[in-house]
C-alpha cells in the first residue's frame, strides 16, 4: 500500500495544533445557498465554511478553489444542523438558533441576523438542536432537539409558537410530509404526531446490538425511509408496515430520496444507492471514514452546480458530479 | 715684471741676430775701404734695371764678338789674328763686365737677403712682444677673475636678514650710522653679531645638555622603582585570591579567561562574549568557561617561513616514504577527511543550572575548515538518576537538544558551501560524524553570530555580535525548559513503567476520584514500528510523525477491554503536545475509523490538551493525558448501551454520573468531566 510521504516542514506549536484540529474535525451539516452556487458546511468546532461550488466545478479550478471562500466562528459548540431559506442561512447547534444573510455572508466579519433560544425546561444542561425543518407554508421553523420536544418558531416574529411533546428520548431527525402537514420525527422510539411507529418492535428490522435509535428519516408523502439502530427500512405510511428492508449492516445516519433511488450514508465511507425494491445499485466510496450528512444541490438557478455533496468524520466534503464516482473533495 | 724681462730678452735676441752680420760687413768694409771702393755703396747707386739692360747688351756683344771670332776663325787668315786679338780683348772686357755684373747681382742679392732677414727679425721681435703682452694680459685677467670669485668664508654663514639685524643687534655692534653706508662695514658688523649670537646659543646648549643628563638620571631611578613595584603587586594579587573567592568576586579568574579568549576563533569569541554578558546581566545561573590548549591555538598561527620550511621538509620525507610504502587511497582520503573535520583546540563550555540543581553542560566547538560550530550536551543531576528503560533516549547527549527550534535536527551542516568540500573528500553527510564532533544546530550558529542566508551564498561568513545577542535569551530559556521537561518526563517514565500514572495533587481536580482502568504497560517503540501500525495512518499522513520524534506504546486495561495507545512525543514537549492514537479491543477492534466514540476520545486528549497542562510550565501534560485516557475508557465501557438480546448483566455497570448518555447526530458518549460537581457531560 502506498504510504503518502509528508513534506518535511518544521512544525511549530501552532502548526501542530492546527493539524490536530483538522484531524479531529467532523462536519455535521451542510446547506446550499438559494442561488445554488455556494455550499455552507458546519463543523464540530462551531465554524461555518462557505465553499464556492461554481469556482470548484469550473474548468480552471485550482487547489485554492477547494478551500473555503470564508470561514467564521458561528457558534460556541458544534453546528449540528443548517437549513436555508430563500434569503437566509439558519444554523443551530448547542441550544441556539442563529440566522445569517446569504448576501452578506461572503464578507468577512458578518454578524448574525438574529439569534434566539427555544424555551427549555431544564437549566442544568443546554440541550442541543439536532435538526431544523422549514415549513414554507406557515413560514415557520421547527427545531428538534435534545430535550425531546419539537419547538416551532415563527420566522417573521421570531416567537416560539408550539412545543410538541411526546418523544421519550432526544430527537435526531425531522422530515416534512408535503401533502398533509405532518412532521415526522424520529428518536429512540419513533413517534409521529399522528402515529407512533415503534420501529424496533418489528422483528425484521430490529437490530438490538445497535440499539433502538432512529438516526435518519426521509419521506416521500406516502413512503418513509428510516434507519439507524434498526436496519434501514422502507415503510408504507398509510398502513404503517415495513415494505422493504435494505441489507445494510452499518447504522445509517442520513437518508434521502432522489429520483427513483434512495441514497443513504452512515458508518462506513460509502454513499449507498438503493433501488426501491431493496437492491443495492451502487456503493460509491468517499474520503471520510464515516458520513453524517448528504446534500443534493437541486436549486434551479444553478444547474451546472447540480452535485451531491457528502460530509462526515473528517474535514473534507466530497463532491459527486456523477453519482457513480467521487469527483473531488472540498476541505476546511 | 715679465714684460720687462721680455723686453730685456728681446734686445738680446736682436743683438745676437744682427750683431755678427753687421760686424762682418763692417769689418769687410773697413778692410776693403782702404783699398777698393765699396761695391755695396755702388749697388745702392746703380739702378738694377739698367744693370739688367747692360747685362743683356753685354751678352749680345759677347755673342756677336764670338760669332765674329768664329767667323774670322773659320775664314782663317793671319791678319785675322789681330782682329781676333782685338775681339778677344773686347770679349775679355765684356767678360769683366759680366763678372762685375755678377758680383753686383750677388751683392744685391745678399743685401736684399740681409734686409729681409733684418725685417724678419724685427717682426719676430714685435711678435714676441705681442705674445708676451697677450700672455700677461691673460694672466692678469685670470688673476682678476680669481679675485672676483674669491668667496670668503663669511659668505657661507647664513646671516640674519638686514631688517632683523638692525632690529635685534645692539647699536654697539650694528653701528647703523657707519654700516648703512659702507657695505663692507655692514658685513663686518653682521658677522660680529652672528658671532655673538652663536656664542650665546652655545652656552645655552651646554646648559640644556647638562639638564638633560640630570633628568635622564632621574628617569632611570624612577623606572627601577616601578619595576620593583610590579612583583610586589603580583604578590598582593596572589594573596587576595582567597579573599576574592570568599567574596564571590573572581576577578582573577575572569581576567585569565579574557586572556585565553583572545586566542579564540571569531565565532567562539562572539559566543563567549555574549554568553558572559548575558550571564552577568540577566541570568546568574549561567557560567562560561574556556577549555582547551592555548598553546595549540597559538601554534595555528605560526609565521609562514617556518611552515614553508616544514612543508619542504615534510615533502622530502613524504617522497621518501612514498618510495618505500605507498599509503592506500583510503588512508589518504581518511587523512584528508580528518583534516577537513578538524576542530579548533579551544572550546567554550556553558553550564546552565536549573532550579532543581541539575546542570546542563554545553561544550561548543568550532570546525575551522567548515566554518561551523557544533555543540555537545550533557545533563548531570544533583542526585543519581536511575534510568527507566523507556527513558533511554530522553537525556541522551545525542537527542536531548534535538529540535530545540522546530525542524532544527542538527544532522546536516548549515553551511551550504560545505557540500562542495565534502564532495572532494567523499563525505556524504555530517550525520555520520555528529557523535564525535557534536551537533551543528542552527541556534548554535546563531549564537556564534554565523548566518548562512540561502539566497546569497557568501564566500566568507563573519561572526556577528548582534545576531548572537538577539538569540541568546530565547535560546537559554528554551534550553532550560528543555532540560527540565526532560527531567520531569524521566521521573514520570520511571513511575509509568511501574503502572502508576503519577498525577500531582494540583491536577487531581481534572479527574474523578475513582478511576478503575489501569495503565499496564509503557514501552518505547521504534519510528518504523509506529509507521507500520494500522491505526496511526492519519497521523503519518498529516506529517506529525517524523524521525526526530520519540514513540511510545501504552496499554490500558479494564476487565476484558484492552486499549492500546500509540504516543508521538515531539522533542518540543511540552509546548507541543504528545499525540495519541487509540485502538480498543473489546467486542471487536474499534479504532477511529469505525467508531466515532474512539475518535471523540482521541479528540479529548489531542485537541483539548490545553486544560490538561496543569500548572506552568506544564510538564504534567503527558501524565494527565494518560489519566484522562483511563477515565475515558471507564466512561466508554460503562455507558455502552445494553444489548437486550444477549443474556447476562452488563460487564461494566455504570458508576459514573452522566446527564445524558447520547447526544448529537453521532451519538457521542459524555466524555467531559465537570469539576467539582463530578458528573460527565458532552462538549
Amino acid at each position: 500500500m502506498d504510504r503518502v510521504v509528508p513534506q518535511a516542514v518544521p512544525l511549530g506549536q501552532m502548526e501542530v495544533f492546527q493539524a490536530l484540529q483538522r484531524l479531529h474535525m467532523t462536519v455535521f451539516s451542510q446547506s446550499v445557498s438559494p442561488c445554488g452556487k455556494f455550499l455552507a458546511a458546519g463543523n464540530n468546532y462551531g465554524q461555518i465554511a462557505i465553499f464556492s461550488l461554481s469556482a470548484a466545478l469550473s474548468s480552471e479550478a485550482k487547489e485554492e478553489s477547494k478551500k473555503p471562500v470564508v470561514t467564521f466562528q458561528a457558534h460556541d459548540g458544534p453546528v449540528y444542523s443548517m437549513v436555508s431559506t430563500d434569503r437566509q442561512l439558519v444554523s443551530a447547534g448547542d441550544g441556539e438558533v442563529k440566522a445569517w444573510l446569504w448576501a452578506e455572508i461572503l464578507k468577512k466579519g458578518s454578524k448574525e441576523l438574529w439569534r434566539c433560544q427555544p424555551p427549555y425546561r431544564t437549566s442544568l444542561e443546554v440541550p442541543e438542536i439536532n435538526s431544523l425543518l422549514l415549513v414554507p407554508k406557515e413560514n415557520s421553523l421547527i427545531l428538534a432537539g435534545g430535550d425531546c420536544q419539537l419547538h416551532t418558531m415563527d420566522l417573521e416574529t421570531g416567537a416560539f409558537t408550539r412545543a410538541l411533546r411526546g418523544h421519550t428520548d432526544y430527537i435526531h431527525c425531522l422530515a416534512l410530509r408535503e401533502r398533509s402537514p405532518e412532521v415526522l420525527s424520529g428518536d429512540l422510539r419513533t413517534a409521529k404526531e399522528v402515529q407512533t411507529i415503534e420501529v424496533y418492535k418489528h422483528e425484521e428490522c430490529s437490530r438490538p446490538h445497535n440499539g433502538r435509535w432512529i438516526g435518519c428519516l426521509a419521506t416521500d408523502s406516502d413512503w418513509m425511509v428510516c434507519g439507524g439502530g434498526p436496519a434501514l427500512t422502507l415503510w408504507h405510511l398509510r398502513s404503517s408496515t415495513p415494505t422493504t428492508i435494505f441489507p445494510m449492516r452499518a447504522p445509517q445516519k442520513h437518508v434521502t430520496f432522489y429520483q427513483d433511488l434512495i441514497l443513504s450514508a452512515g458508518q462506513g465511507p460509502c454513499v449507498n444507492q438503493w433501488q426501491l425494491s431493496g437492491e443495492l445499485k451502487a456503493q460509491v466510496p468517499g474520503s471520510s471514514p464515516g458520513l453524517l450528512s448528504l446534500s443534493l444541490n437541486q436549486q434551479p438557478a444553478a444547474p451546472e452546480c447540480k452535485v451531491l455533496t457528502a460530509a462526515g468524520n473528517s474535514c473534507r466534503v466530497d463532491v459527486f458530479t456523477n453519482l457513480g464516482y467521487r469527483a473531488f473533495s472540498l476541505s476546511f | 715684471m715679465s714684460s720687462e724681462s721680455s723686453k730685456k730678452r728681446k734686445p738680446k735676441v736682436i743683438r745676437s741676430d744682427g750683431a755678427p752680420a753687421e760686424g762682418k760687413r763692417n769689418r769687410s768694409d773697413t778692410e776693403q775701404e782702404g783699398k777698393y771702393y765699396s761695391e755695396e755703396a755702388e749697388v745702392d747707386l746703380r739702378d738694377p734695371g739698367r744693370d739688367y739692360e747692360l747685362y743683356k747688351y753685354t751678352c749680345q756683344e759677347l755673342q756677336r764678338l764670338m760669332a765674329e771670332i768664329q767667323d774670322l776663325k773659320s775664314r782663317g787668315g793671319k791678319d785675322m789674328a789681330v782682329e781676333i786679338e782685338e775681339r778677344r780683348i773686347q770679349s775679355c772686357v765684356h767678360f769683366m763686365t759680366l763678372k762685375k755684373l755678377n758680383r753686383l747681382a750677388h751683392i744685391r742679392l745678399k743685401k736684399g737677403r740681409d734686409q729681409t732677414h733684418e725685417a724678419k727679425q724685427k717682426v719676430d721681435a714685435y711678435h714676441l712682444q705681442l705674445q708676451n703682452l697677450l700672455y700677461e694680459v691673460m694672466h692678469l685677467q685670470k688673476e682678476i677673475t680669481k679675485c672676483l670669485e674669491f668667496k670668503s668664508k663669511h659668505e657661507e654663514i647664513d646671516l640674519v636678514s638686514l631688517e632683523e639685524f638692525y632690529k635685534e643687534a645692539p647699536p654697539v655692534i650694528s653701528k647703523p650710522e657707519v654700516t648703512m653706508g659702507d657695505p663692507h662695514q655692514q658685513t663686518l658688523a653682521r658677522l660680529d653679531w652672528e658671532l655673538e649670537q652663536r656664542k650665546r646659543l652655545a652656552e645655552k646648549y651646554r646648559e640644556s645638555l647638562s639638564n638633560k643628563e640630570k633628568i635622564l638620571k632621574e628617569i632611570e631611578v624612577k623606572k627601577e622603582y616601578l619595576s620593583s613595584l610590579q612583583p610586589r603587586l603580583n604578590s598582593i594579587m596572589q594573596a587576595s585570591l582567597p579573599v576574592q573567592e570568599y567574596l564571590f568576586m573572581p576577578f582573577d579568574q575572569a581576567h585569565k579567561q579574557y586572556e585565553t579568549a583572545r586566542h579564540l576563533p571569531p565565532p567562539l569569541y562572539v559566543l563567549f562574549v555574549q554568553a558572559t554578558a548575558y550571564g552577568q546581566a540577566c541570568d546568574k545561573t549561567l557560567s562560561v568557561a574556556i577549555e582547551g590548549s592555548v598553546d595549540e591555538a597559538k601554534a595555528l598561527f605560526k609565521p609562514p617561513e617556518d611552515s614553508q620550511d616544514d612543508e619542504s621538509d615534510s615533502d622530502a620525507e613524504e617522497e621518501q616514504t612514498t618510495k618505500r610504502r605507498r599509503p592506500t587511497l583510503g588512508v589518504q582520503l581518511d587523512d584528508k577527511r580528518k583534516e577537513m573535520l578538524k576542530r579548533h583546540p579551544l572550546s567554550v563550555m556553558l553550564d546552565l543550572k536549573c532550579k532543581d540543581d541539575s546542570v546542563l553542560h554545553l561544550t561548543f566547538y568550532y570546525l575551522m575548515n567548515l566554518n561551523i560550530m557544533t555543540v555537545k550536551a550533557k545533563v548531570t543531576t544533583a542526585t543519581e538518576l536511575i534510568t527507566p528503560i523507556s527513558a533511554g533516549d530522553l537525556l541522551s547527549p545525542d537527542s536531548v537538544l534535538s529540535c530545540l527550534y522546530p525542524g532544527d535536527h542538527g544532522k546536516k551542516t548549515p553551511n551550504p558551501a560545505n557540500q562542495y568540500q565534502f564532495d572532494k573528500v567523499g563525505i556524504l553527510t555530517l550525520r555520520d560524524y555528529v557523535l564525535d564532533l557534536g551537533h551543528p544546530y542552527l541556534w548554535v550558529q546563531k549564537l556564534g553570530g554565523l548566518h548562512f542566508p540561502k539566497e546569497q551564498p557568501q564566500h566568507t561568513v563573519i561572526a556577528d555580535h548582534s545576531l548572537s545577542a538577539s538569540h541568546m535569551e530565547t535560546t537559554m530559556k528554551l534550553l532550560k525548559t528543555r532540560v527540565q521537561s526532560r527531567l520531569a518526563l524521566h521521573k514520570q517514565f520511571a513511575s509509568l513503567e511501574h503502572g502508576i500514572v503519577p498525577v500531582t495533587s494540583d491536577c487531581q481536580y481534572l479527574f474523578p476520584a475513582k478511576v478503575v482502568s489501569r495503565l499496564v504497560k509503557w514501552v518505547t517503540i521504534a519510528h518504523e514500528d509506529y509507521m507500520e501500525l494500522h491505526f496511526t495512518k492519519d497521523i503519518v499522513e498529516a506529517g506529525l510523525a517524523e524521525d526526530t520524534n520519540l514513540y511510545y506504546m501504552a496499554l490500558i486495561e479494564r476487565g476484558t477491554a484492552k486499549l492500546q495507545a500509540a504516543v508521538v512525543l515531539n522533542p518540543g514537549y511540552s509546548s507541543i503536545p504528545p499525540v495519541f492514537q487509540l485502538c480498543l479491543n473489546w467486542k471487536g477492534e474499534k479504532t477511529n475509523n469505525n467508531d466515532d466514540n474512539i475518535r471523540a476520545m482521541e479528540s479529548e486528549v489531542n485537541v483539548c490538551y490545553k486544560e490538561l497542562c496543569g500548572a506552568r510550565p506544564g510538564y504534567q501534560l503527558l501524565t494527565n493525558q494518560l489519566q484522562r485516557l483511563c477515565v475515558l475508557l471507564d466512561v466508554y465501557l460503562e455507558t455502552e448501551s445494553h444489548d437486550d438480546s444477549v443474556e447476562g448483566p452488563k460487564e461494566f455497570p455504570q458508576e459514573k454520573m452522566c446527564l445524558r448518555l447520547f447526544r448529537g447526530p453521532s451519538r457521542m458518549k459524555p466524555f467531559k468531566y465537570n469539576h467539582p460537581q463530578g458528573f460527565f457531560s458532552h462538549r
